[in-house]
């Protein structure tokens, strides 16, 4: 009886206080955890998708929360599809910014990421922060 | 009445949360958006049953579309979203699947109660279940087709009266409609029958007979094929092959993959193993890697088959004359179970064998209410001994059912996720042309994309290993 009055009890909490709800997340962490819809939700709820936003830590860098902009994330994730999304909805990619991106991406390399970005040429990282080099600790 | 008053408790404090998971998945892109759409765009009913009955050469199943319009009439009438209506039906679905669970098993005392404290994490947790709750064309037709198969068998107990017949092949009909494993209701028919459960009566038998006899001739006329060897992916040994690498490997001697998949199909029943046909068991051996949800599975499916045989061997030798009520109802559980196997002949997926799922639960309730029924009659250390035993089994089972919630998530997730995919920005000329289609298309995708759903990477990190396969 008693696995099963456990799974009961257990069943009358989670109905009273949720099983995983859904957690808040800031447009950039919704990429980095392959949330697309929760980040095509953010956008077209009026979002920037080309601000940077807090990225806790744990998801993208292990010990210590980043923030980066959501196409930075993308390429962090190593998420071409959310990459190609945040193009499709309001993210754009200037050349300095194309430049760091296509360094970030030698380190989290990515056959589609590659491809999105463009040139097939190994980028001069000289000099180059990377997103998650830009944290705040 | 105490016991069977807790046992209803025990089943709606588990079903509740579970039907929370199960609300929160989202209308499903793959099976479902283009049933809704195909039924969008009839004018009439009557037109789109006329032609459904031919949108398919090796399926029929005239209600599958006429469902989804009376849903998206419902959704119009009510004012709902189309969401809060197709997952309703599904949660409705769920809970009518627990009710004629309890109703099946009958609970009359403690150790009744007992039993079924094992039988229902069964239930919920044995793998065709969370398949078949996983199912949509959009309304869930595998759950539909247990439903039916559940309610046959709480009829068979109940001494017979004159609308048995026409309300069960009323519900032959129904589920003969709306998938082709509709014929288990049938098959439960028999079973019952040939068990010799009261509620069956020869006129019962009779006209269900002369219904699916109807089914065939009808399929016949229509020229609908039965599907074969390639006409979906499925697994042999530790490899998943794909229709047309199925078609390719045995489509020119299939009898021994038919073989390999009839056994296959009791065997997952049994023993949770193969999976879609895979044995996770070759792959460990391959890889020397065994996952913690392969163990369990493993475990927990053994120790109540045994259970199962040991019933089957100590109370059935006597003759069917002989048989109690319990005895019966086993037979006919089991029974189901077998012939289930064998509507995989031409590939293995777990939700076929939900119905011999549902039976199975049956069935170890029977045989474990038996075993706690010995327990004064023996030594005290194998008394324990046994009591320790099934409380391992319902801890692992228990531990399978919670994990159903997990796997519903994770699939939300999914779904979610795969609204995405739709309506994309950057390809607008994929878009459809026919407003009705881009509107009704356009709506779902809204509604998925609103609702927000739980991350599998804000759940705990170990779930992963240990409730999905």
């Amino acid at each position: 009886m008693v696995p099963c009055v456990v799974l009961a009890v257990l069943g009358a909490w989670w109905t009273v206080a949720g099983l995983w709800p859904a957690d808040d997340v800031t447009l950039s962490e919704a990429v980095a955890t392959r949330n697309n819809a929760e980040a095509l939700r953010l956008i077209r709820l009026g979002t920037n998708p080309n601000e940077p936003f807090r990225v806790r830590a744990g998801l993208l860098t292990s010990d210590y929360e980043v923030t980066v902009t959501p196409v930075e994330a993308a390429v962090g994730a190593q998420r071409a599809d959310a990459l190609r999304m945040l193009l499709a909805n309001g993210a754009t990619i200037d050349g300095n910014e194309m430049r760091v991106l296509r360094c970030y991406e030698q380190v989290r390399r990515d056959s589609g990421i590659r491809e999105l970005l463009g040139e097939s040429r190994a980028p001069d990282c000289d000099g180059v922060r990377l997103p998650v080099d830009r944290a705040a600790r | 009445m105490k016991h069977q008053a807790i046992a209803w408790l025990l089943a709606a404090l588990i079903t509740l949360p579970l039907a929370g998971s199960l609300f929160q998945l989202p209308i499903q892109v793959s099976d479902s958006l283009e049933a809704i759409v195909i039924s969008t765009k009839y004018a009439t009913a009557s037109q789109l049953l006329e032609d459904s009955l031919r949108f398919s050469p090796t399926t029929f199943r005239p209600l599958r579309y006429l469902q989804t319009r009376w849903l998206l009439d419902a959704t119009g009438a009510a004012d709902l979203t189309y969401n809060a209506v197709f997952r309703g039906v599904h949660v409705l679905l769920l809970v009518l699947l627990v009710v004629l669970f309890v109703l099946a098993v009958r609970v009359r005392g403690q150790t009744d109660l007992a039993a079924f404290a094992v039988a229902l994490p069964i239930l919920i947790g044995i793998h065709t279940f969370v398949a078949m709750l996983q199912e949509a064309f959009p309304v869930n037709h595998y759950a539909e087709v247990g439903v039916c198969v559940l309610a046959v068998l709480v009829l068979a107990q109940r001494p017979p009266r004159w609308f048995f017949a026409p309300l069960i092949c009323l519900l032959l009909a129904l589920a003969l409609s709306v998938i082709e494993s509709g014929a288990m209701v049938w098959v439960m028919v028999i079973c019952c029958a040939a068990a010799g459960l009261r509620g069956i009566t020869r006129t019962t038998v009779a006209t269900t007979t002369a219904l699916l006899a109807g089914y065939f001739v009808l399929r016949h006329a229509l020229d609908i094929a039965s599907p074969g060897i390639g006409g979906h992916g499925s697994g042999f040994g530790a490899t998943f092959y794909s229709s047309e690498e199925l078609a390719q490997r045995f489509g020119a001697h299939p009898l021994g993959l038919i073989a390999y998949n009839v056994a296959g199909g009791l065997a997952s029943l049994l023993l949770s193993e193969p999976r879609q046909g895979v044995y996770s068991l070759a792959i460990a051996w391959r890889d020397g890697v065994v996952h913690p949800i392969l163990a369990i599975n493993l475990v927990s499916s053994l120790v109540t088959t045994a259970l199962l045989v040991w019933y089957g061997v100590r109370h059935l030798r006597a003759g069917r004359a002989s048989w109690s009520d319990r005895n019966r109802l086993f037979v006919a559980a089991s029974g189901v179970m077998v012939v289930n196997a064998v509507l995989t002949a031409a590939y293995i997926k777990d939700e076929i064998i939900s119905p011999g799922g549902l039976c199975y639960a049956v069935a170890a309730f029977i045989a474990c209410a038996s075993l706690l029924e010995t327990l004064p009659r023996r030594a005290l250390v194998a008394s324990v001994a046994i009591a320790a035993l099934l409380t391992l089994d319902a801890a692992l089972w228990t531990f399978r059912a919670a994990g159903v919630h997990y796997v519903l998530r994770y699939a939300a997730f999914k779904t979610r996720n795969d609204w995405v995919e739709v309506l994309r920005e950057d390809k607008r000329t994929d878009w459809p042309q026919d407003p009705r289609e881009l509107a009704v298309t356009q709506r779902i995708r809204d509604e998925a994309l609103v609702r927000r759903v739980a991350s599998p990477s804000f759940m705990p990190r170990w779930a992963d290993r240990y409730w999905v396969e």
